[in-house]
């Protein structure tokens, strides 16, 4: 799970058009997989800091909590119905949205393009 | 260098006492089949079946932008007024656009809101159409998103709202369409989604009229993406149960917006629906 965050990062910092997006996100968000935590610290669009828990004394601003098999679905390059978008995790019951919802829709595309970044190309796989 | 064939043009109607100045295209001959455009969107959606000749060789096809979307303006005093659409404004905005430009009974096809409003026109002014086609369209669904999140000063709702939509964009769209699809929702006037959703969202009147549409003097068909979030095929048939005679078909690779976001892949599924209305209308005939 580490290393995806990581090539996301890495990707990210080479993504001109996502820094852009990005560029007035500075926030921490805490994605939860089976229970493992996340703590992924984003400072103007760049993702700085990856940080896995667990932690009581990490503030974040919004959760993406699912399962790992879930996220390696969503992480495919045609995901099944419900397994291609966040929210449609949160429908088909695999995942869950905590926090300041609002702060993540002002930023929705940014993250969802971001946390896509991890998704496998075709004929690549994840 | 390509000039298409698609024609657009204006039409005053009055609507609510006030006149609407509606934008239009059009392109094809034959049987005219009008087309209702999402929420958050306009006619722009329909520009790749309005392009398409084999199916405009029997078929004209006509949409027109709800006003306040695309190229048809607010009516006048706009900018002292809540938008929220109604079912009721819906109905009669669509029935003065048929009447302005003749139209006899055309098939009504509209996705999402303009699914729903089609079938509502299915209940209760079936005498004004030959058939309906309800893409994406389904009897109620209450929000799982708070609309007031598409209209505040601190943020663009537009940018918002092609963000939330992109969930129901299904991962089989071309790129390239998918973009586009979104940059209509980015482009919607301020707060127009959120009033488009009011409706859509909020009145569940629909509910209790399904049973009353009779299908065998006005056919209907529903066609669901499989990709949809929003009106999900389970929705979809839930809704086509409810209807005695109306047929369903889902699409196992599109999603909410599937005339828009993967054109080629929706082209086989309006053509069997266009196929299924007129087989069904020479028989009721």
């Amino acid at each position: 799970m580490i290393e995806n965050f990581k090539r996301i990062q890495a990707t990210l910092a080479k993504s001109p058009h996502l820094l852009r997006l990005g560029r007035l996100f500075s926030e921490t968000v805490l994605i939860e997989v089976d229970g493992d935590e996340y703590y992924l610290s984003f400072e103007k669009g760049h993702l700085t800091q990856i940080e896995q828990g667990p932690s009581r004394k990490t503030p974040w601003r919004f959760a993406l909590r699912t399962d790992a098999e879930a996220l390696g679905k969503f992480w495919q390059p045609r995901p099944e119905p419900g397994f291609h978008d966040i929210f449609g995790l949160v429908k088909i019951g695999r995942g869950r949205i905590d926090g300041d919802t609002l702060c993540l829709v002002k930023n929705l595309r940014f993250f969802k393009e971001v946390l896509g970044i991890a998704r496998a190309q075709e004929g690549v796989s994840a | 260098m390509s000039i298409e064939p698609i024609t657009g043009r204006y039409i005053t109607v009055e609507v609510e006492g006030a006149a609407r100045r509606i934008y239009f295209e059009e392109a094809g001959q034959g049987r005219p089949v009008l087309c209702l455009h999402t929420a958050g969107a306009d006619t722009r959606q329909w520009r790749h079946l309005l392009n398409d000749a084999e199916l405009t060789s029997a078929n004209r096809l006509i949409a027109f932008d709800m006003p306040w979307h695309g190229k048809s303006l607010p009516p006048e005093g706009f900018e002292t007024e809540e938008y929220l659409l109604t079912t009721e404004g819906y109905i009669e905005t669509i029935l003065a656009f048929i009447d302005g430009l003749g139209l006899d009974r055309p098939v009504l096809a509209g996705c999402s809101m303009g699914g729903r409003i089609a079938l509502q026109l299915a209940a209760l002014h079936p005498e004004k159409f030959s058939g309906f086609i309800a893409i994406e369209a389904s009897d109620f669904q209450p929000a799982w998103y708070d609309i007031d999140w598409f209209h505040r000063p601190d943020a663009h709702g537009g940018e918002m709202g092609a963000a939330l939509v992109s969930a129901n964009i299904s991962p089989y769209a071309p790129p390239a369409e998918r973009a586009n699809t979104l940059w209509m929702f980015m482009q919607s006037g301020p707060g127009v989604f959120r009033g488009d959703l009011s409706f859509y969202t909020k009145d569940d009147s629909l509910v209790a009229r399904l049973p009353q549409i009779d299908t065998s003097r006005t056919p209907v068909h529903i066609i669901v993406g499989a990709y949809d979030l929003t009106c999900t095929p389970e929705d979809a048939a839930r809704t086509a149960k409810a209807i005695p005679g109306a047929t369903l078909s889902v699409m196992d690779e599109l999603g909410h917006f599937p005339m828009s976001e993967h054109p080629e892949g929706f082209r086989p599924f309006f053509a069997e629906a266009l196929d299924k209305v007129s087989k069904l209308e020479v028989a009721v005939a």
